[in-house]
């Protein structure tokens, strides 16, 4: 590995040697090399934030501008004689206020960033403008003087050259090192993703603004030397459009390579010289090749190099191959670093947390020991996610406390939550995506590790991390596949990782938030086993729909509903408690669905599902669903959380990507959904949550319903028909949406369905949030509904599901396993249980 | 007399303060719906310009000033057609850069068409002179933009609030998913409102031509402030970018009387102000593909 290293400075090295050579011999001059030589010092500091850590810096020129006024300044007024002093200052300078700087402009990120960084480009470059006594204004500041270094005369064109050539080889080499270095790494980290980044221990403000520190301070570097090559300081440099082209000339060369913003501003200089001989606009022909080098290779001219290389000599696919092999399916040696026999616990008393006006978790007590599997069920919004996101610190409670090792960890930030003994994995697999499997377990185990700051050693030599990261593949059971980049692995294997990268954070307690979800039952397996194999280790809370298997592996359930605390015990009492049944399944004894509804269904059809596929990601969320829904009928689609339902509907407007199979609706077969052309053939949505639309009236949400699916001969719904269902609309056909109450606007959301031309309406938890009233007036409404139109209906409340619908189908991780009359599973509980609970 | 003066700074701050409207505006719908940042926006404003002076020459003052925007709109359109769509899915950033390059090849462009140097232009006959109110005595050109500024902004506004092409706009700045689960595209919709928002900055330029010069880096200065102005205001908040704009050029206004070298300065200290106090500026919501 070292010799990566050797061989890509001494190629820096030949390259400055030959450099004033070859720009001479091609009529150039030695100012020319020099100007490339600082260029490509910016581009490589400028890189540090841009392809390293993410940032897009558009204010960059205006470090270079002041490192360039300071050292004029400094020269001019302090230390007329000397080279050395101005220049150190001048750098000392732009540290401390890049420091200063960052600290404002990092706090935002993105685009918003972006906007910061121009905007302080151009208030520097108004002030410089501006403020002619220091700056001198339009005219700038001239009569530098090169002095003297060492004996040496700086006058001398290449005693000036070797002394920039030997300040960017130094530069170069600290720069090459930092990509190698534990830091380097984590901005990398930062850049693929940054709240896993926080999550596994880093303080990533830190890091970004010892980046920013070190970008702007190398750039001012450049800047001051530039002063020096041209005897003169000026406002150009710090116009926005210098900052641009310093991107530019990064983009061109290559931002996602060492080597890229060398070779970028070597081309910037050429083209600048040679096109400025034949035609004063060569910016407009510089502009044009950025262009298309967005448009056409954004990895630049090392991304170009790359391709060509493999085109004369094609890499060996072992990467893919690796990523495509399983694992095996044991359990391998816990890891050293894992603790074990802890007896700490985190106990959480009475923690609360509100999102607007709804209370997602509520007075919440329990104790999460150190050892054993801890599990939390509870059906769709019972707060178990708000309650894992408070514990790691994603959210601050609003009060209670969490207090573990006699700290307090309540609101304290995610990193320094897992220093604290607390790892969590996610829900959405939350990878380092584009980093191989072993650099994101490296990470991990790094972030514990004293040298984590380190910028000058590389991370292979950091011996103890190489040493658990082997431990952590071996345990994992990856061996084999650890150079394979992240997102090229299965799902399984991807969610292994993410495993991983919690474990690697040695954690007293392994927070895992639905670690089975979306996986084949060999996997499912695999990693109930792990987990098992875990909690007789370490302590393990478990989010997890599979409701089966928790009953299997967990010594403790805490069942959660609507943000309390149900009840806590181990598997057998909590599977045979009578209220954890009902809130899975339903009583039965619901007064709404008492009544029997007769049953209206024509035998003609009205939509055909055939085979099937969705996905999410690489997670495989429905397979082989096949059913055929008739005009009129009402069709409730159940299974557990996770199993589909939700995704079901989506697939069918459009909104979810069909691996495989077809839709057919109105004699039309379409196999690639997509929503504009779904909801114009006569599928309309009723989404989860409503989404209604915030700002614009109920008369407006009501017209964008019927504005594109106003097609002949449809039955779309008159104002009048609407209001004869939903009389409550009448009145508040002109009130903003967003003020209406839950109930009121799930109804305005299913007239909004409506109101253009319907053939099959689907209902996503209709009854989600609404209080007892309101959920007997919107379930009223809906059976004046039945029979007018297909429906299918998908609710976490049975009870009135079933008593709504005329057939039912029930999913099992994404598979149909139950399908017929509705009448059985309303009335016989028994039957129900089988069907739907363990 | 001291007072007066002050009114007429001020009131050259508003007239300001509504070309930055004028720009930011179409800046902020472009944004909020694409999530484009148009780093060429100025030039948009240039081309406007330099069309106002070419058509003048042919067709008068009068048509010029309607044909000017309408072409730059049009242009405005084509570039999204052919560019500006492939980047909606993709990270902000890369269209930040994508328009950067495009502004500065039409920048350079103008600068190989036109020359470097300002072409002159003046104000119309029939719009020059002063008028006198009391103390308070005014140009009339300027008066005049202000009107037709203030009914293109009006005229925005109503497009925005009260027809069904706006409130598909609203509805799909919130949710696009949703409201082409209605069976409505929103391709077009994104169309027309880069054509309105680049239309916005050509009608700013064809109206600054007189007042300020035409020449091919214009477009730079009025950019930058914009940006100012909507980072104020809060992305995708209308109301939110007018006061911002009018806060902005009454502040400028007033310290170009008081103290000349901070004019452009203060914009940045208040921006910077405003950040700190309220980080999504005066009106700004969440959003979290821009964070």
């Amino acid at each position: 590995m070292m010799k990566y290293e050797m061989r890509t400075l001494l190629m820096v090295l030949v390259g400055l040697i030959v450099l004033p050579f070859a720009l001479q011999a091609g009529g150039l001059t030695v100012t020319s090399a020099v100007d490339c030589v600082l260029l490509a010092v910016v581009g490589l500091g400028l890189n540090v934030l841009l392809g390293s850590t993410g940032l897009v810096s558009f204010g960059h020129g205006a470090w270079y501008g002041i490192g360039a006024y300071a050292v004029a300044i400094i020269q001019l007024r302090y230390f007329p004689d000397s080279v050395l002093a101005p220049i150190l200052f001048a750098v000392l300078l732009v540290a401390v206020a890049s420091v200063v700087i960052g600290l404002l402009v990092l706090r935002r990120r993105g685009v918003y960033f972006s906007l910061l960084t121009l905007a302080f480009s151009a208030l520097c470059f108004t002030i410089a403008f501006r403020w002619t006594a220091l700056t001198g204004g339009e005219n700038g500041l001239g009569g530098i003087e090169r002095r003297s270094l060492a004996g040496f005369s700086l006058d001398e064109t290449f005693v000036f050259y070797t002394f920039i050539a030997i300040v960017g080889f130094i530069i170069a080499a600290f720069l090459l090192r930092l990509s190698r270095s534990p830091f380097g790494h984590v901005l990398v980290a930062i850049r693929e993703n940054e709240t896993r980044t926080k999550f596994l221990g880093y303080p990533v403000m830190s890091y970004k603004l010892i980046a920013f520190m070190v970008s702007a301070t190398i750039t001012g570097l450049a800047g001051g030397l530039s002063v020096l090559n041209h005897r003169i300081a000026s406002a150009e440099s710090l116009s926005v459009a210098f900052s641009g082209e310093l991107l530019a000339l990064v983009l061109i060369g290559g931002m996602r390579s060492y080597a890229g913003p060398i070779f970028g501003a070597l081309f910037f200089v050429l083209f600048r010289e040679y096109l400025s001989m034949v035609t004063e606009n060569w910016l407009l022909y510089f502009g044009l090749v950025f262009i298309l080098f967005i448009l056409f290779s954004p990895s630049g001219l090392a991304g170009i190099g790359q391709r060509v290389w493999h085109m004369i000599r094609p890499p060996r696919d072992t990467a893919a191959a690796m990523a495509a092999r399983n694992t095996p399916p044991v359990v391998g040696e816990f890891p050293a670093f894992l603790p074990q026999h802890q007896q700490d616990a985190i106990v959480i008393s009475d923690v609360s947390k509100r999102f607007g006006g709804i209370s997602a978790v509520s007075a919440v007590s329990t104790t999460i020991s150190a050892h054993g599997v801890h599990a939390l069920i509870g059906p769709n919004g019972a707060g178990k996610t708000s309650f894992f996101n408070l514990l790691s610190g994603m959210f601050a409670p609003d009060s209670g406390t969490i207090r573990f090792k006699g700290r307090e960890l309540a609101g304290c930030a995610p990193n320094v939550i897992c220093s604290a003994g607390i790892a969590r994995s996610f829900q959405i697999t939350n990878l380092f995506k584009g980093l191989t499997v072993r650099d994101n377990l490296m990470l991990s185990v790094l972030a514990r590790h004293p040298s984590r700051f380190s910028l000058f050693k590389t991370v292979e030599r950091v011996d103890q991390v190489q040493t658990e990261t082997q431990e952590l593949i071996g345990f994992l059971g990856v061996n084999g596949m650890e150079n394979a980049i992240a997102e090229d692995l299965s799902y399984g294997g991807q969610r292994l990782v993410d495993m991983g990268l919690a474990l690697g954070s040695a954690p007293a307690v392994l927070l895992l938030d639905e670690p089975l979800a979306g996986l084949a039952v060999a996997e499912r397996d695999r990693i109930g086993k792990l987990i098992r194999a875990l909690g007789d280790r370490i302590g393990v809370l478990l989010v997890e729909h599979d409701v089966d298997r928790v009953f299997a592996i967990a010594d403790c359930i805490t069942v959660m509903n609507q943000g309390e605390v149900l009840i806590e015990g181990t598997s057998e009492i909590v599977q045979h408690d009578e209220r954890v049944r009902e809130i899975y399944i339903g009583s039965g004894t619901e007064a709404l669905a008492q009544t029997v509804r007769p049953s209206t269904v024509s035998d003609q059809v009205a939509l055909q599902v055939e085979g099937i596929e969705a996905y999410y990601g690489k997670s495989h969320i429905l397979s082989g669903i096949s059913f055929a829904a008739h005009e009129g009928e009402v069709m409730a689609v159940l299974g557990r959380n996770g199993a589909g339902k939700s995704t079901l509907l989506k697939s069918l407007i459009g909104m979810a990507r069909l691996g495989a199979g077809t839709v057919s609706i109105d004699g039309h077969t379409i196999s690639t959904p997509v929503p504009e052309t779904m909801a114009r053939m006569g599928i309309a949505f009723v989404p989860q949550g409503r989404r209604l639309f915030p700002g614009l009236t109920v008369r407006d949400n009501l017209m964008l319903g019927r504005l594109r699916r106003d097609k002949a001969g449809s039955n779309a719904w008159s104002d009048e028909k609407i209001f004869s269902i939903f009389p409550r609309l009448r009145e508040r056909y002109d009130v903003n949406a967003e003020l209406l109450s839950g109930g009121e606007q799930q109804m305005v959301a299913i007239a909004r369905a409506l109101a253009g031309h319907v053939r099959v309406l689907l209902l996503d938890e209709p009854f989600e949030g609404l209080s007892p009233a309101m959920t007997e007036e919107v379930f009223n409404a809906i059976l004046k509904l039945k029979g007018q139109v297909t429906i299918l209906i998908v609710d976490h409340n049975l009870d009135l599901t079933l008593a709504l619908s005329d057939t039912a189908l029930v999913l099992d991780r994404g598979r149909i396993s139950h399908q017929g009359p509705a009448m059985p599973l309303l009335k016989d509980l028994e039957f129900r249980r089988q069907k739907l609970w363990v | 007399m001291e007072l007066v003066f002050i009114a007429e700074q001020v009131a050259n701050g508003l007239l300001l303060g509504f070309y930055y409207l004028l720009i930011a505006l179409g800046l902020s719908i472009i944004f909020s719906l694409g999530g484009i940042v148009n780093l060429a926006h100025g030039a948009f404003f240039a081309i406007g310009a330099y069309l106002m002076v070419t058509l003048t020459e042919h067709i008068g003052y009068g048509a010029a000033y309607i044909a000017s925007p309408l072409l730059v709109a049009v242009l405005g359109m084509i570039v999204e057609r052919l560019f500006l769509r492939r980047f909606y899915r993709s990270d902000p950033v890369l269209s930040l850069l994508f328009t950067f390059g495009l502004a500065m090849v039409i920048e350079q462009g103008l600068r190989m068409i036109y020359g470097a140097s300002p072409l002159q232009f003046a104000i119309p006959a029939f719009a020059r002179g002063q008028m006198i109110l009391g103390d308070f005595i005014y140009p009339k050109y300027r008066l005049g933009m202000l009107g037709v500024a203030s009914l293109a902004l009006l005229g925005t506004w109503w497009l925005l609030n009260r027809t069904s092409f706006g409130k598909v706009v609203r509805a799909g700045i919130n949710d696009p998913d949703m409201v082409r689960a209605l069976g409505i595209s929103l391709a077009p919709v994104l169309t027309a409102v880069c054509g309105l928002g680049i239309g916005l900055a050509g009608l700013a330029g064809a109206l600054l031509a007189p007042i300020t010069g035409v020449h091919p880096a214009m477009g730079h200065e009025i950019l930058t402030a914009a940006f100012v102005v909507v980072v104020i205001g809060g992305l995708g908040s209308f109301w939110g970018v007018v006061i911002a704009a009018l806060l902005v050029g009454v502040i400028r206004g007033l310290t170009s009387y008081f103290y000349p070298p901070a004019s452009e300065a203060s914009l940045y200290l208040l921006m910077l102000i405003i950040l700190l106090i309220r980080p999504r500026g005066l009106m700004g919501e969440r959003m979290e593909r821009l964070e």
